[in-house]
């Protein structure tokens, strides 16, 4: 089982420390989003990458719509790494959608997990009077037609001929290199079930103590959210990064770096 | 501007560089006019003005990591946000390059008209034939559930079927149970009541002797008991009459001498034999006979089945009553109606009073002396006749019985041959 998980999510670890860090990648990535932070904790650290099933070099074939249909599917992705590894005291970090489902993942099984870190995180896209998540459905919808214009060749060609030739998988790395997804489809239904989420009511049963990393002009995920979260979420520390945009670990890995470091060096709230 | 750049900004593609934290660096005149911007105006801004709202998401979550991982990305989709709100889409091609120790994304843009048409269509003829599908499947699943419910109703008729046919049997057998009994109920009243009869002869032909003084002289108080005796054994003897003669009819061993009847003639020859009790109660008589209808019919029979409502009628009219007889026909049946001025029947026994040994008042009956077995036999024979007797009542006013009788029969139709 621990050996399948491993294929399955194509589970990474590294690191010389023992405490481990678990890195949880966003939509539209895979765990290569990480690699220039990862490096600076592996000192430290025991570093956990892995991908969700569906994206990166996962088992495309262990892909079920029903489960990865919302964001506790991807939740148990997550608890199926830890298990496998027998993980505790973990540092969970998470980019975007991945900070809603490392909640959800410590909700269901907060002993495992010490602190977790939220890079541009979001519990919800979609605007709700009063709440402000920064969108429209017809932006989702916006950004589903930019999907499907982007994987329109992939699905029409490439893949039928994946479909038929189950034994050639190179023919579906096009699309992996290009856009660490392994199917259009999948890629769909998880940008469905990150971008229609609703994990507010989530928020108040986190036990665990958090740090939000709130980019300043994120279009992705606005100063009011990070806000509402470090209003939601009990023992959490909202730092404003100067780094701007949705992906502050690459786009300014040395700020990440440092507020991460500094955070995890504080004290853990009693 | 160097002559290349200048070629660049007039270049038939659009051009945009902009740094890791997303601010435009440089962007050609062809892309900022197409977007309504002066080129001056863009620079510094943030490159996600640019992008429309679905875009900014794809470019945080698609487009840069792909740029900043791969270092290049060729023939990415994207829309551009025009300063009036014009959505421009258009393929991107893009590398990473450092300039000054900062790295740049550049980017040319080719804007896709035609060709973002026939993706647009080809795009909703996917998705109008995944609809299609998705409502074959739904139309499929419930083709399936229509095709279970309709088995399971098949099933359970078949199981109802079953338990009919059942149920038809168990009718069947008790019907038949019923007839044989019904049948051994005939035959013993035929031989008890025959072996009655003979005792009761014997009773009456010594009474009578007795009587005339045979065996000596007969005092008036012997007179009078012996009178008494005389009058029960023909009560009993009538009994025991009515008992074989239903028994026999039910048994169906009544013959039927059938031939023309003139009704009135019938009506005729039984009226002086209720004449004297009429008188007795002083019940009026009216007639009305249509003279010289005839009726296929057993006289007798006939005769006997208005004796018996003759008798009923004038049994249960109160004195100074009346009593109507009269006839009636159409071209199958002639009927034949007592009508009176009696008790009446309640509708709910007026069917009953054809079943054997009922009568509807029985202390009444009592008094009126009576059998119960009059008009059993008289529908039994009216029936075996071809004919048949009802009875209509209001419970006070009186009743009316017809006796309706087949017609002589019609001449054969002609058929042409």
């Amino acid at each position: 089982m621990s050996q399948d998980v491993r294929k399955r999510n194509n589970v990474k670890v590294s690191g010389n420390g023992t405490q481990p860090m678990l890195f949880a990648h966003g939509f539209g990535c895979d765990q290569n989003m990480w690699r220039y932070v990862t490096p600076q904790f592996e000192d430290d650290y025991r570093i956990v990458l892995f991908d969700y099933v569906g994206s990166g070099k996962s088992d495309v074939s262990a892909y079920d719509a029903k489960r990865y249909d919302s964001l506790v599917g991807y939740a148990q992705d997550v608890l199926d790494v830890v298990h496998a590894l027998d993980l505790e005291d973990i540092v969970f970090v998470g980019h975007s959608v991945s900070s809603m489902i490392g909640v959800l993942a410590a909700n269901e099984e907060p002993e495992r997990f010490k602190r977790l870190i939220l890079v541009s995180p979001s519990p919800r896209y979609i605007n709700d009077s009063p709440y402000v998540g920064g969108f429209e459905q017809r932006d989702i919808e916006g950004l589903f037609e930019m999907m499907d214009h982007n994987f329109i060749g992939w699905a029409n060609f490439l893949a039928p001929a994946i479909m038929k030739n189950a034994d050639r998988p190179e023919l579906g790395s096009e699309l992996t290199e290009s856009f660490c997804s392994t199917d259009p489809v999948i890629t769909r239904q998880f940008a469905k079930a990150t971008f229609l989420a609703d994990n507010r009511e989530d928020l108040s049963r986190v036990k665990i103590p958090s740090l939000i990393l709130q980019c300043s002009d994120d279009m992705v995920a606005p100063l009011d959210v990070g806000e509402y979260l470090s209003r939601e979420l009990a023992d959490s520390t909202l730092r404003v990064m100067k780094a701007v945009g949705h992906c502050p670990h690459m786009s300014d890995p040395e700020e990440t770096v440092s507020l991460i470091k500094e955070y995890l060096s504080s004290p853990v709230p009693a | 501007m160097s002559k290349l750049g200048a070629l660049l900004d007039r270049a038939p593609c659009g051009f945009v560089s902009y740094s890791d934290d997303s601010r435009i660096a440089a962007v050609n005149s062809t892309l900022a006019e197409r977007l309504g911007y002066d080129a001056d105006d863009l620079v510094g801004k943030p490159f996600e003005e640019i992008l429309a709202t679905g875009s900014r998401i794809f470019h945080q979550t698609h487009f840069f990591p792909l740029v900043k991982l791969h270092g290049r990305a060729q023939e990415i989709f994207m829309i551009l946000r025009g300063r009036d709100g014009e959505d421009v889409g258009v393929l991107c091609n893009a590398v990473r390059h450092e300039r000054d120790g900062i790295t740049f994304t550049d980017c040319v843009m080719m804007e896709v008209r035609e060709r973002r048409k026939f993706e647009d269509a080809l795009l909703e003829a996917k998705k109008v034939a995944e609809l299609a599908n998705a409502t074959l499947e739904e139309q499929a699943v419930e083709l399936e559930l229509q095709h279970q419910q309709l088995q399971e109703l098949a099933a359970e008729m078949e199981v109802q079927s079953e338990q009919l046919q059942a149920v038809n049997e168990d009718l069947e057998r008790q019907r038949a149970a019923a007839d044989e009994a019904n049948l051994a109920k005939s035959n013993f009243l035929a031989v008890m009541s025959h072996e009655l009869r003979t005792p009761l002869n014997a009773i009456g032909g010594y009474v009578q002797l007795l009587q005339m003084g045979v065996h000596g002289p007969v005092l008036p108080d012997q007179l009078e008991a012996l009178d008494r005796i005389d009058r029960s054994q023909r009560h009993l003897l009538r009994l025991i009459n009515d008992v074989l003669n239903l028994s026999r009819i039910e048994a169906g061993h009544v013959d039927y001498r059938v031939e023309l009847v003139v009704v009135s003639e019938v009506v005729e020859s039984v009226m002086p034999m209720v004449e004297p009790q009429m008188a007795t109660k002083s019940l009026r008589l009216e007639t009305a006979i249509a003279p010289r209808i005839e009726a296929r019919a057993d006289r007798e029979k006939v005769q006997q089945i208005l004796l018996n409502l003759l008798t009923n009628a004038i049994k249960f009219t109160p004195r100074g009553g009346s009593i109507c007889v009269e006839t009636s026909a159409d071209s199958t049946s002639v009927m034949l109606r007592v009508i009176d001025t009696g008790v009446g029947i309640p509708p709910d026994m007026i069917e009953k009073v054809f079943e054997p040994f009922i009568q509807v008042d029985t202390s009444r009956s009592r008094s009126a002396e009576g059998t119960g077995l009059g008009l059993a036999i008289s529908r039994d024979l009216a029936r075996g006749m071809g004919g048949d007797l009802s009875a209509r009542s209001s419970l006070g006013s009186g009743s009316l019985f017809e006796l309706r009788l087949p017609r002589e029969s019609k001449p054969a139709e002609s058929t042409p041959s």
